[in-house]
């Protein structure tokens, strides 16, 4: 297991790591055109409001003060408020609504991919060359050179429009709507914004019907192209594995094929396929923005594109660096993951 | 769990209430809180509202009934004094009324709102309030609550003034340009003086931006202004839907029907607005029944609504302009009457509206639409003549003619294809030799920015209009923001330091058109002020300050659940949903 050592160095390294995006962050935004002031106020604001709230936001001081005063807000998680997109509400409040969203179909998403991907490549691999490994093979490079633009669509034309088991878009039913807190031994508790968790923390077993259905799709868009990577990298790892001779040693013994493969084989071919999980999750978050569009569900990443449009800086500061933080956490569970899997990596 | 009315549903074989779980979760539970639209509905409506309760996915009821209304964004407050965008409206017209309303269906006609009697004399504006009408919270509507709402928008000096970082650009547009001061001293009547006279400011009054908020609720939110910007996550108005939550998560607003609402309407239990933020999968959406009214559609959705049995495309002429606007401050070429007009013949109009709109336009002539007093009629459109063009530009001597054409990137309504639309007037200018460099921004904002700075030497733009008044495009848009008297007889432009109106993109100036539209603001009387605006449209259209491209018409898409009929797409003001009944 991962020791608090090995973690405590990677948590350090989160800091510069930060403050480089926040930096490159800050400085990109302030390089682009678009004044803020005119955002806030539209294209029906007469010159002179716009100079007012312009000195009132502050945007008059040198680029150094607002820098300086942005790394101390960041610092403590504070990004002001949204100028556009969600005006004038905080983006910390913007960010804990959207996020579970965009979390809750990477996770389903991961999820499918992973319990489609790994047995994909591992029976790919032990049936080299076989029928079954041309077909997985054909099948995974089909799920990675398919666009999410393509086949979303095409899901909803077909389990949708044909076939009416799936709805078309958004998270739940149009005219369901869930309360605000559920209740534990009289506790009013925060939900957790993932519909199909709260669904069932509600004890609303209808309701978490029609959040699955609706998340079905989505989750299976994002989870054919995870899948495919996934196939493909468990089917060479474990080719290669395979051929060591550790492998050939365990046959040698007089163990099954079937047992060494799964006890000696999969473990070790495991490690290359969590590199590609790892990076991939990070990739899938923002690959959700594509899906959130086509089915009509508002996480961060329909968000953050919606933002950069209407250049809502503070919006855009503190998604970039909420995705910051999550991808190098979702790493650092991939590092540790490793150290669990080959206790050599620590060292 | 907050469940909707459709919780029950009939069983038409039978006509019994039976209690069930329809596909995608609308689902029966007992323990559920009722809505407060049903005790206000009375327990009769109950089973109706119920039986449409999951209409979106079963089929309505009738008088009853769940609306769901899909659009492209979710905005997440809903205060009109705090926004300049069409989506936050779509939902505060529906929860909040305007002293004046625009007719629905009608091209900007004026009806009385929450006043019943109006008139607007010299500068002093006179309404006369419907009595009995009550704000969703109880209490009723006074003069008071007027005058509170106009000093909320514009007043620094009122306690509960809504912030300077707050309000939205209409505050001085609307109201605080005009206003001098508000007389609320009897309990219905309502009498606003105004610094000048000032011939749209009725129209003014029934703008989204001046819809009446309850003063008890301003003087609920306190003093500090990011208080009074909460207003709006929970709207309190005397329109026909009453707010009952916003759905950030999900992207949901949801209203429900006001049992006391004073006018026609509400036919529907209840309106969900949804975001589906891809036009295929909303217009999806509408043909599988889950939406039951969507807009905003582009072409492609527009074919696949229309190719469907189960909904249909309602289109209506907007009220709308677009345009190619010559930077005369910039480009002295421009200067020239014969450049521009030269520049509008060698471009194929008809074929941006014909194929790149895919005819969801009609050609414009004019800055002024159709609908709005003063479109002068007996102007044409410039011919498609490239010879013509080229011998105006030999005889201007402007043959070796270079400019930047400034473009936005995403489709807006009068526009749906910016790129390509630059794209077909480089290409048709090349051919009579002008060379036109186009720069394309990817945000609107930047290009807002960089356009009302007067960077551009021409840049493409667009107008939806706020009021219907032919002011509100040719002060807006054509007029320097300057006295007249401080004009030369001959002067073509104003340096846009010099300029005191920031939506002229143009800088274009002539002085009988600015003495025109002067006069056409403090004109009452319609005929004389059509005359006015005849006159000025006439000047716009030979002097040219714009290449005018197009009137763009608006789309729906309309589930075949909904009464057709009963559904009126408004080119200014709604929409109006009261109105809507389910089939």
């Amino acid at each position: 297991m991962a020791s608090k050592r090995f973690i405590l160095k990677r948590l350090l390294l989160l800091v510069p790591v930060l403050f480089g995006v926040a930096t490159f962050v800050f400085v990109i935004l302030h390089l682009a055109s678009g004044d803020p002031a005119r955002v806030i106020l539209g294209q029906r604001a007469p010159q002179e409001q716009v100079i007012a709230l312009r000195q009132e936001l502050g945007l008059n001081d040198p680029l150094y003060v607002q820098y300086g005063r942005f790394l101390l807000d960041a610092a403590q998680f504070d990004f002001g408020e949204s100028y556009k997109i969600a005006q004038g509400d905080s983006v910390r409040s913007v960010l804990a609504d959207k996020i579970p969203v965009t979390l809750e179909l990477a996770l389903y998403g991961q999820v499918i991919g992973i319990l489609l991907g790994i047995p994909l490549g591992v029976i790919s691999a032990v049936k080299q060359d076989t029928l079954t490994d041309h077909v997985g093979r054909v099948g995974a490079l089909s799920g990675i050179s398919i666009p999410i633009y393509w086949s979303g669509p095409m899901l909803i034309l077909l389990f949708s429009t044909y076939l009416s088991i799936f709805p078309a878009s958004g998270r739940i039913g149009s005219t369901i709507f869930l309360d605000s807190h559920w209740t534990l031994l009289g506790m009013q508790l925060p939900l957790t914004g993932m519909v199909t968790v709260d669904t069932l923390l509600l004890g609303e077993p209808a309701a978490w019907v029609s959040a699955v259905t609706h998340l079905f799709l989505p989750a299976m868009t994002i989870g054919i192209y995870s899948m495919a990577l996934i196939s493909r990298m468990m089917r060479s790892s474990m080719l290669e594995v395979v051929r060591q001779d550790y492998m050939r040693t365990a046959r040698a013994k007089g163990q099954g094929s079937k047992i060494t493969i799964m006890k000696h084989g999969f473990r070790n071919a495991l490690i290359p396929v969590i590199t590609v999980i790892g990076i991939q999750f990070g990739g899938l978050l923002g690959g959700a923005v594509l899906t959130e569009t086509v089915f009509g569900i508002g996480g961060i990443g329909t968000m953050l594109v919606a933002a950069i449009g209407a250049n809502d800086y503070p919006l855009v500061q503190g998604t970039v660096l909420s995705f910051a933080l999550l991808f190098t956490l979702v790493n650092l569970v991939v590092d540790i993951t490793y150290s669990y899997l080959d206790p050599r990596i620590q060292q | 769990m907050r469940l909707l009315p459709s919780i029950v549903f009939l069983t038409p074989s039978t006509g019994t209430l039976k209690f069930g779980f329809p596909p995608y979760g609308c689902m029966a539970d007992d323990s559920v809180s009722r809505r407060s639209f049903l005790k206000a509905a009375g327990a009769a409506t109950v089973a109706a509202t119920s039986t449409a309760g999951c209409t979106g996915l079963t089929g309505g009821g009738g008088g009853g009934g769940t609306l769901v209304y899909s659009r492209g964004d979710h905005p997440t407050n809903y205060d009109p004094q705090q926004t300049t965008s069409g989506e936050v409206a779509k939902v505060t017209n529906q929860i909040f009324d305007t002293l004046i309303d625009f007719k629905p269906g009608s091209g900007g006609e004026l009806t009385d709102g929450l006043a019943e009697e109006w008139e607007l004399n010299g500068t002093t504006a006179t309404l006369t309030l419907k009595e009995g009408i009550e704000f969703h919270n109880g209490e009723e509507l006074t003069a008071s609550d007027v005058k509170a709402t106009i000093n909320r928008f514009i007043d620094d000096g009122y306690e509960y003034f809504l912030g300077t970082e707050n309000r939205s650009g209409y505050s001085s547009v609307t109201f605080g340009d005009w206003v001098d001061s508000i007389d609320a001293s009897e309990d219905y009547e309502v009498t606003i003086q105004l610094t000048q006279q000032y011939a749209p400011f009725l129209r003014n009054l029934a703008m989204f931006a001046a819809a009446i908020l309850s003063q008890s609720q301003i003087e609920e939110q306190g003093s500090n202004p990011d208080d009074q910007a909460a207003l709006g996550t929970d709207p309190i108005g005397t329109g026909p839907f009453q707010f009952e939550q916003l759905d950030n998560e999900n992207q949901r607003v949801q209203l429900s029907s006001y049992g006391n609402f004073w006018g026609d309407g509400p036919n529907v239990g209840e309106v969900i607005f949804k975001t589906i933020g891809s036009n295929q999968t909303r217009a999806q959406d509408l043909i599988n029944g889950d939406t039951q009214i969507t807009d905003n559609l582009d072409a492609q959705s527009i074919q696949q609504v229309d190719n469907s049995d189960s909904a249909s495309v309602v289109q209506k002429n907007g009220i709308n302009v677009g345009y190619m606007a010559f930077n005369h401050a910039r480009k002295e070429e421009f200067r020239d009457p014969r450049v521009k007009r030269a520049i509008t013949m060698a471009v194929n109009r008809s074929a941006i509206v014909d194929d790149i709109y895919q005819g969801f336009a009609a050609e414009a002539d004019q800055p002024l639409p159709p609908d709005v007093l003063g479109h002068n009629d007996d102007l044409e459109p410039y011919p498609h003549d490239p010879d013509q063009a080229e011998s105006l530009l030999e005889e201007a001597g402007a043959t070796d003619l270079t400019f930047e054409l400034a473009t936005f990137s995403n489709p807006r309504g009068y526009n749906p294809s910016p790129i390509q639309t630059a794209n077909q007037i480089a290409s048709d200018l090349d051919k009579i030799g002008v060379d036109v460099e186009i720069n394309q921004f990817s945000t609107f904002s930047s290009y807002i920015d960089y356009t009302y700075g007067g960077q551009h030497d021409a840049c493409l733009l667009g107008w939806y209009t706020d009021n219907a008044d032919p002011d509100n495009f040719l002060y807006v848009l054509l007029h320097p923001g300057v006295e007249a008297s401080s004009l030369s007889d001959d002067q073509r432009y104003i340096s846009f330091e010099e300029k005191g109106n920031a939506s002229n993109v143009a800088a274009w100036v002539n002085k009988d058109y600015v003495e025109l539209v002067d006069e056409g603001q403090t004109t009452y009387e319609e005929g004389s002020r059509e005359e006015i605006y005849l006159e000025a449209s006439q000047i716009a259209h030979d002097d040219a300050p714009w290449m005018f491209i197009d009137y763009a018409e608006l789309i729906r898409g309309v589930h075949e659940s909904v009464n057709v009929d009963t559904y009126t797409v408004s080119s200014v003001g709604g929409p109006y949903l009261e109105l809507v009944e389910m089939n």
